[in-house]
C-alpha cells in the first residue's frame, strides 16, 4: 500500500514534470513562431513598401548637365556676340534669426557691433537700417550682390546667422551702356523698358534661352557714340543728348544712345525719368534737318528740274506769320545754296510750289504720321499737323513750316529712317533692333527715285564739304548731312535760347552705309562752341569725332582719294555761310 | 528518396546560383560606383563651367567699353586712325617711294636666273572687254607695236627665257640678225610665244643699241 502510494506519487510527479516540459516547449515554440511571424510581417511590409515606392514614387530628379547650365534668363548679346545682359548667380547677404535655434539670441555679438563691422565692408549701407534688421524677428536681406571677397570678410565675422544664398540675378557687364535698348529686370524678375521687356517670353523659354539673343547693336560703336555724345553734352552744358546710328540698307540700329542714362544693374534705382529715351519716345521739332526731305520730294515730283533757278530770299508774310532766315545770304539763292546756307524762305517757296498734298504724301510714306517702327515698347507719337479739311490736307502755312521742320514733331528715329531712304537709293525700311541676316532684310517701300537719291547724296555732301555742316567733315569719310537748330516751344511761343540742335548725317556719301543722328537738348553757348548755340557749332563736331571712331569698326575705311562727284553742281554755289 | 548524387547536384546548383548572385551584385555595385563617378564628374564640369562663366563675366566687366574709355583718356590716349594711315593696295604703298636723292648709295643689284619672284608678283593678265578672253591671245602678233605696253604672260616669258638660256651656248651663227620680227612670224608653233615675247625683244634691242650678236641669240631661240 505504502509502496503503491509511493510509486503512485512518483508517477504523478513524473507526469507533472513531463507536462511542464511539454507546456514550456509549446510556449517556446509559440514564441519563436511569434518572432518569426513578426519578421515575416516586417519583411512583407517592407517588400510592399518597396513595391509601392517603386511604382508610385517619382525618382529623385537627376538634372542633365545641359539643364544645370541653362541660365534662368537667356543672354542678350550684341551683333558680335558680346554679352550685354547675362544671368549671374551672385551672393546675397541674408540674416537668418533661426540659425542658432529658436531659443536665445541668434547673434554672438551685439547687433550694433555687427552693423558697425558690416558698414566697414559695405560703406554705402545704412547703420540704423542694419541695426533694425539685425534686431528684427524675421529674416531679411542685408545686402544684395555681394562680391566673393566681401562675402569672405563677412564670413570672417563668425556669425552663423549671416548667410550667403546664391541667387540668379541679371547682370549687365557693360554697365549703363545701351541701357535704354536693354532696359532692366526688376526685383521680381520681370523685364522692363527695353528689349528685356520685349523679349521676356523668349528669354524665359527653356527651349530657347540656352542660346544668346543677338541684337543689332554693336557694343563698340555704342560705346563710341555714348562717349562722344557725353563729351559734347558736357562741353555745351546741354541738358541731354541723344544719338542713333542706323544701317541704311537694312534698317538695323547699330547704336542708340540717350544721355544721361541709368544703370540697369541698380534696378532698385532704375525707375526714374532717365528711363525714357529721347530717340524713340520723345518727339521734337527737328528744324532744318527736314529741308533735304522737302527738296528731295520736290526733285522727285519734277518741281525742281533746274538747280540753277534762283529764288528770292526776302522774308515774306503768310497767314500773319513771317517766314525769314537767320542771316542774310544775298537777294537770291538757288536750291543747292539754299541747302548749304539753310534758307527757310527758299525751302518754303519750293514747298509751296510742290504743294501740300505731295509733301504730306512724302512725309506719310516716310512714316512721319505714325509711331516709329522699332521693337522698343515705348514709342512716341509724332505731333502731326492737323489738316484744314476732312481729308487732312495741310494749309499753305503748314506746308511751308513743315518744309523746314517746324510745326511737325517727330522722334530722332523717324528722322534717321527718313535719311536712310534719302541716301540709300530711295527705299524706306523699318528700323529694327534685331540682327538681320541678309536673306531677311525687309524689302521696304520706295519713297524716292534712285536718281533723286543720287542727287541728294551730292547735295548733302556739299552741305558738309562747304556749308553749315563743315565742322562735321571727318577727313576721308565723305560725310554728308544737314544741321538743324530748332527753338523749343514753351511759354506760348518759341524760346530763343532753348534749342534742339540736331545733325543728321550719312557716310560714306559715295556709297552710303550708315546714318548718324546726333542731338543736343538745350545746348548753351560756351567757349568751345565759339559762343554759338546752333547745331553747326555743337553737334556737327560730335559727328566729326564719332565717324572716324566707328567707321573702321564698321568696315568703312577712310580714303581721301574718293568722294561723291559733285562737280556738276558745285559751280552753282557761291561761297558763303549761314545756319 | 534523395540519393547522394542528387543532393550533390542540388548543392552544386545552389553554389552556382550563389556565385551568380554574387557576380551580379559585384557588377551592380561597380555600375553604380561608375554612375556616381560620372555624376560627380558632371557636377565638377558644371561647377567649372559656372566658374568659367563667372570669370568671363568679370573679365567683360573689367574690360567694358566705359572702363576702356577711362583707361584711354587717362593712360593711353589712343586716337582713331586718320585717312592717311590706311593703304588700300600696293599702288598706294608705291606712292610713298621717292626717287633717290643725289649721293644716295647705289642699290645693290644681284644677277639671278630665278624668275619666280617676278612671275609670282605678276599682275593679272588684261582681259579684252569685248570678248572676255585674255588680251594676249586676242591681239594678232603683227599688231603689237613697239611702244605699246603689251601684257606680259609671265609663264610664257619664263618658258621663253629657259629655252633661250638653254640654247645660248649651242648657237653658231649670227647671220639672220637683220630680221628679228620676220622669222618668228613665219614659224607657226612659236607664234603665240613670239607674240608674248617680241615687244620685250624689241625693247631690249633698242636699249642695247641693236647689238647684232645678242639679237641673233634671241631670234634664234624661237625656232
Amino acid at each position: 500500500m505504502n509502496g503503491m502510494t509511493a510509486s503512485a506519487a512518483l508517477a504523478s510527479g513524473r507526469v507533472r514534470l513531463a507536462n511542464v516540459r511539454q507546456i514550456s516547449l509549446v510556449t517556446a515554440k509559440m514564441r519563436v513562431l511569434w518572432v518569426l511571424g513578426g519578421f515575416v510581417f516586417m519583411t512583407f511590409v517592407a517588400i510592399i513598401r518597396i513595391g509601392q515606392l517603386g511604382i508610385s514614387e517619382v525618382a529623385p530628379e537627376r538634372t542633365s548637365m545641359a539643364q544645370a547650365l541653362l541660365p534662368s534668363r537667356g543672354e542678350i548679346a550684341d551683333r558680335n556676340g558680346l554679352a550685354l545682359a547675362r544671368a549671374f548667380a551672385s551672393y546675397s547677404l541674408w540674416y537668418n534669426p533661426k540659425a542658432l535655434g529658436a531659443e536665445g539670441s541668434p547673434l554672438v555679438k551685439t547687433p550694433e557691433e555687427i552693423a558697425r563691422a558690416l558698414l566697414e565692408i559695405f560703406p554705402d549701407a545704412n547703420f540704423a537700417d542694419l541695426v533694425k534688421r539685425l534686431k528684427a524677428k524675421n529674416g531679411s536681406y542685408l545686402h544684395r550682390r555681394v562680391l566673393p571677397e566681401e562675402a569672405n570678410r563677412v564670413f570672417a565675422l563668425g556669425e552663423p546667422a549671416l548667410e550667403f544664398p546664391r541667387e540668379e540675378q541679371r547682370f549687365y557687364p557693360q554697365g549703363s551702356l545701351a541701357a535704354h535698348v536693354l532696359g532692366y529686370v526688376d526685383q521680381e524678375g520681370k523685364g522692363k523698358v527695353g528689349m528685356e521687356s520685349v523679349l521676356e517670353q523668349r528669354l524665359l523659354d527653356p527651349a530657347r534661352r540656352g542660346a544668346p539673343t543677338p541684337l543689332a547693336i554693336d557694343a563698340r560703336v555704342q560705346g563710341a557714340l555714348e562717349d562722344e555724345l557725353m563729351h559734347g553734352m558736357l562741353e555745351t552744358s546741354a541738358k541731354a543728348a541723344a544719338g542713333l546710328i542706323l544701317d541704311v540698307d537694312t534698317g538695323e540700329v547699330i547704336a542708340l544712345a540717350s544721355l544721361p542714362a541709368f544703370n540697369p544693374n541698380r534696378s532698385d534705382l532704375a525707375f526714374n525719368e532717365l528711363v525714357s529715351n529721347r530717340v524713340s519716345t520723345r518727339v521734337f521739332e527737328l528744324g532744318s534737318t527736314f529741308k533735304p526731305i522737302t527738296i528731295a520730294a520736290a526733285i522727285d515730283a519734277g518741281v525742281i528740274t533746274d538747280l540753277a533757278v534762283r529764288y528770292p530770299t526776302a522774308p515774306f508774310k503768310i497767314g500773319g506769320f513771317t517766314i525769314h532766315d537767320s542771316h542774310d545770304f544775298g537777294a537770291f539763292l538757288n536750291v543747292p545754296e539754299a541747302l548749304i546756307h539753310s534758307s527757310n524762305v527758299v525751302t518754303a517757296q519750293v514747298a509751296d510750289k510742290l504743294g501740300a498734298g505731295a509733301l504730306r504724301r512724302t512725309m506719310m510714306q516716310l512714316g512721319m504720321n505714325e509711331r516709329p517702327t522699332i521693337e522698343l515698347p515705348a514709342r512716341g507719337f509724332p505731333l502731326w499737323p492737323r489738316g484744314v479739311n476732312a481729308a487732312g490736307d495741310w494749309s499753305q502755312i503748314t506746308t511751308m513750316t513743315v518744309s523746314y521742320g517746324h510745326g511737325i514733331a517727330v522722334t530722332p528715329l523717324h528722322l534717321a529712317a527718313a535719311y536712310a531712304a534719302l541716301v540709300n537709293g530711295g527705299i524706306w525700311r523699318p528700323a529694327t533692333l534685331y540682327k538681320l541676316d541678309p536673306a531677311h532684310v525687309p524689302a521696304g517701300r520706295r519713297v524716292f527715285k534712285a536718281s533723286t537719291s543720287a542727287r541728294m547724296r551730292q547735295l548733302l555732301r556739299m552741305i558738309v564739304a562747304g556749308g553749315t555742316g563743315r565742322r562735321a567733315n571727318a577727313a576721308g569719310f565723305r560725310v554728308g548731312g544737314k544741321t538743324g537748330s530748332a527753338e523749343k516751344s514753351g511759354g506760348g511761343g518759341y524760346r530763343k535760347t532753348s534749342l534742339i540742335a540736331t545733325f543728321a548725317a550719312a557716310f560714306p556719301m559715295d556709297k552710303p552705309r550708315y546714318v548718324v543722328i546726333a542731338m543736343l537738348d538745350e545746348p548753351q553757348a560756351t567757349q568751345t562752341t565759339s559762343g554759338q548755340r546752333t547745331a553747326a557749332y555743337n553737334v556737327a563736331p560730335i559727328v566729326k569725332r564719332v565717324v572716324p571712331r566707328i567707321g573702321p569698326m564698321l568696315g568703312v575705311v577712310p580714303d581721301s582719294t574718293r568722294d561723291v562727284d559733285i562737280s556738276d553742281i558745285s559751280p552753282l554755289v557761291r561761297s558763303g555761310e549761314g545756319e | 528518396m534523395i540519393t547522394k548524387a542528387q543532393s550533390f547536384r542540388s548543392i552544386g546548383w545552389m553554389a552556382l546560383l550563389a556565385v551568380c548572385i554574387a557576380l551580379v551584385m559585384v557588377l551592380a555595385f561597380r555600375v553604380n560606383a561608375l554612375r556616381s563617378q560620372v555624376k560627380r564628374t558632371e557636377d565638377k564640369i558644371i561647377a567649372l563651367r559656372l566658374e568659367q562663366s563667372y570669370l568671363q563675366l568679370e573679365f567683360q566687366t573689367r574690360a567694358s567699353q566705359q572702363q576702356l574709355r577711362d583707361w584711354n583718356t587717362l593712360e593711353f590716349g589712343y586716337a582713331a586712325p586718320t585717312a592717311g594711315q590706311y593703304l588700300e593696295n600696293e599702288r598706294q604703298l608705291a606712292q610713298f617711294a621717292r626717287p633717290d636723292a643725289p649721293g644716295a648709295p647705289v642699290p645693290i643689284r644681284v644677277a639671278s636666273l630665278d624668275d619666280t619672284v617676278a612671275a609670282n608678283a605678276a599682275f593679272p593678265a588684261l582681259v579684252s572687254p569685248l570678248t572676255g578672253k585674255p588680251a594676249a591671245a586676242e591681239a594678232p602678233a603683227g599688231e603689237v607695236g613697239e611702244g605699246e605696253a603689251a601684257p606680259r604672260d609671265h609663264g610664257a616669258a619664263k618658258a621663253a627665257l629657259g629655252a633661250r638660256l638653254a640654247r645660248v651656248s649651242a648657237l653658231p651663227g649670227a647671220d639672220d640678225a637683220a630680221e628679228p620680227a620676220a622669222r618668228p612670224a613665219k614659224d607657226k608653233p612659236a607664234r603665240a610665244l613670239a607674240a608674248a615675247a617680241k615687244p620685250k625683244v624689241l625693247a631690249d634691242a633698242k636699249s642695247a643699241g641693236m647689238k647684232p650678236a645678242r639679237m641673233a641669240t634671241e631670234t634664234r631661240s624661237y625656232k
